[in-house]
């Protein structure tokens, strides 16, 4: 078989989209192309990468988490509660958030895997769970801030490559030595594919459930921690922005909404694609709506492009 | 936060601005104008006790929460209301209209609201007002005039103060960003038509108007790409200054010096120029206040109406213009960046609200 002919699947379609969109917008705009504008992108990308990658655990158990926005939301407030002000500490506005994102992940994979209710209403009732505890806890008068030591991992580098985005990637190999070269991940990927089929051959599957819902919420929870280093405020529903655009980074990416197929390097690509359009359409001064229409079209067009990559596949193999 | 009807659908058929005598408290130290005729009277008299209903369009921000709370003071101080019923529209548009319906059939004496959408309350207040029921709304125009008052700032006239001062302070020439709100929404719409009438005739080019939802990351995030595009900014104008405060960091991270910014009264962008304006020589900002305290003028507006007064049919606040020369009086140092300043809550009050 030509390497051509599978070159897209190998490599992933998305990054042929991201090489191409960059090209294309350094046409648009020579801007795009300078190395500040580049790591500029990298940077940012990386608060969407990271809680996408959460999201990609779940997708991968053919379930969904929209809780994510809550998540970042109730991180982004704890972290600023807890670091800023006197008494506070990084140490507290970390590991607080994070405990808080555990419990969620758990709670909410407890309600798919034993409760058995749809990870659509589950994790949609979590988030507004969420949203309303921030509200809560905050009286809607949120308050603190971050810490130096604390802020230069949104803002400051390391050898002239943002912080931000050497933690993302930091994780995303984590993540694809867990995915791919464990046990735990060949499970993972097998009950996205047939849970009914996985348990039959032996394989736990409700806890790699509630396990993927866990790492769901930390992510996003890292993701948030990421943002509030970046911005050192807090803001009640900062983390509204990651509802949709963290599902569309790992559709985009390859991942099937069905379970089962995709990973990390195309997530990571999804969030550089999402990112790199919305960098590029600010500098093309291209009015919001544009945008959306702009992001919208490209989702439907991956999802079928995906699903024609796919049915070529099978097509292959029953030849 | 903020959403309105362009200003000139509900001042086209005012009659002329009449100067009013303001409330005799604190308040009172702002000016407010009158316009619409008077209305109330024997119409809307009512007997003790009240019930008055809020339909709050959305909560979740600081503006809205100081702005409750000093609803919430200035009910305790009125023994004649015998019950303040709060509904949070959540930023849904369906159900705010709902919850205006609620308290209609709840049968309150009266009802204020901040709308999401001044078109879509206005079929309800209108049933609610003809049902007898006085109906003010405030902060946000509602389209029509089938409400019994209404209180606010005036979002076009904003835009255009802030844009005139800007023009100003860059004598006529350079190069600008525009940030504004949730997209789509009308209070930016008419706050930007107010700015672009200030610019015209000048030499000041708008690189681009962007929407950054009023939040500082995103003002952050858009600023940082037009930065790579634009390598001179020499001006911000922004209607809320969380755009101004965010699109200001921006700067910083890109080594880029601060520039003159604009914005409404978001303490967090007075701390920002506290702190930065002796090292940055073009550091400067205007911002002009959404007092917090509406609530107050539109309650005591009820009120009024409730005990057979006459009031107008409109009361237009003029904000406050904190600038460079004034900044020290309004800077709440020791508050979070959220706070807004022109408040009537005291300063122990607004700890205990901020924690």
């Amino acid at each position: 078989m030509s390497v051509w002919k599978t070159f897209p699947r190998r490599i992933g379609s998305v990054w042929i989209a991201v090489i191409a969109l960059y090209l294309f917008s350094g046409l648009a705009s020579p801007a795009m192309l300078t190395l500040h504008q580049l790591l500029n992108v990298l940077q940012v990308a990386a608060f969407l990468g990271v809680v996408s990658l959460g999201e990609t655990f779940a997708l991968l158990v053919a379930g969904i988490d929209l809780s994510v926005a809550g998540v970042v939301t109730m991180t982004n407030i704890l972290a600023t509660a807890f670091m800023g002000g006197p008494g506070g500490s990084i140490a507290l506005g970390v590991a607080v958030p994070l405990a808080v994102a555990a419990i969620v992940g758990v709670i909410n994979g407890l309600l798919v895997a034993i409760v058995d209710i749809t990870p659509l209403i589950a994790t949609l009732g979590s988030n507004a769970v969420l949203y309303g505890g921030a509200l809560l806890y905050t009286g809607g008068a949120p308050h603190g801030g971050t810490r130096p030591g604390f802020a230069v991992l949104g803002q400051g580098s390391v050898g002239g490559l943002p912080a931000s985005m050497l933690i993302w990637f930091a994780i995303a190999l984590a993540c694809t030595v867990l995915l791919r070269h464990t046990v735990y991940g060949r499970r993972l990927y097998a009950i996205g594919a047939n849970a009914r089929a996985a348990r039959f051959t032996g394989i736990a599957v409700k806890p790699i459930l509630i396990s993927a819902y866990v790492a769901s919420s930390l992510l996003a929870a890292m993701g948030g921690l990421l943002l509030t280093a970046y911005i050192g405020q807090p803001a009640l529903g900062i983390g509204d922005q990651f509802l949709f655009t963290s599902i569309a980074a790992v559709v985009v990416g390859g991942t099937a909404l069905t379970g089962g197929v995709g990973g990390v390097g195309g997530t990571v690509g999804g969030a550089l694609l999402i990112t790199e359009l919305n960098s590029v359409t600010d500098i093309l001064r291209v009015s919001t709506g544009v945008q959306y229409l702009v992001q919208g079209t490209i989702i439907a067009l991956s999802v079928l492009l995906y699903r024609s990559i796919d049915r070529a596949r099978r097509t292959r193999e029953t030849t | 936060m903020m959403k309105s009807m362009p200003r000139r659908t509900l001042l086209g058929a005012a009659g002329a601005l009449v100067a009013m005598p303001a409330f005799a408290d604190v308040i009172s130290s702002a000016k407010m104008t009158a316009s619409g005729g008077m209305v109330g009277g024997a119409a809307t008299r009512k007997k003790p006790p009240y019930r008055i209903g809020f339909s709050n369009g959305f909560s979740g921000n600081t503006w809205r929460t100081e702005m409750l709370a000093s609803l919430h003071n200035e009910a305790n101080r009125h023994p004649e209301i015998k019950q303040l019923i709060v509904i949070d529209g959540q930023g849904s548009i369906t159900k705010q209209v709902h919850d205006i319906q609620n308290l209609a059939a709840q049968e309150v004496d009266a009802i204020l609201c901040i709308a999401n959408s001044g078109t879509a309350v206005a079929p309800a207040l209108r049933t609610a007002t003809h049902e007898g029921i006085v109906t003010v709304p405030f902060n946000l125009p509602v389209s029509g005039t089938e409400w019994t008052a209404y209180t606010g700032t005036d979002p076009s006239n904003k835009g255009y103060v802030l844009a005139k001062w800007l023009r100003g302070v860059l004598n006529g020439e350079g190069k600008i960003i525009a940030l504004g709100g949730i997209p789509g929404n009308s209070y930016t719409a008419a706050a930007w038509a107010g700015a672009k009438k200030a610019f015209a005739g000048s030499k000041i080019e708008v690189l681009a108007f962007k929407d950054a939802f009023w939040e500082e990351d995103k003002a952050k995030v858009v600023t940082a790409d037009l930065l790579a595009a634009y390598p001179e900014i020499d001006g911000i104008w922004a209607d809320g200054a969380q755009d101004g405060a965010g699109a200001e960091l921006a700067l910083l991270a890109a080594h880029r010096p601060l520039v003159p910014v604009t914005g409404d009264d978001y303490n967090g962008l007075l701390k920002l120029y506290a702190r930065y304006h002796a090292s940055e020589p073009k550091f400067d900002i205007a911002e002009l206040s959404e007092p917090t305290w509406e609530s107050v003028v539109a309650l005591r507006l009820a009120l009024k109406l409730l005990r057979g007064e006459q009031v107008p049919k409109e009361t237009i606040i003029t904000p406050q213009l904190i600038t460079s020369a004034n900044y020290q009086q309004y800077i709440r140092a020791d508050l979070p960046d959220g706070v807004y300043v022109d408040t009537n809550l005291t300063q122990a009050q607004l700890k205990t609200l901020f924690g």
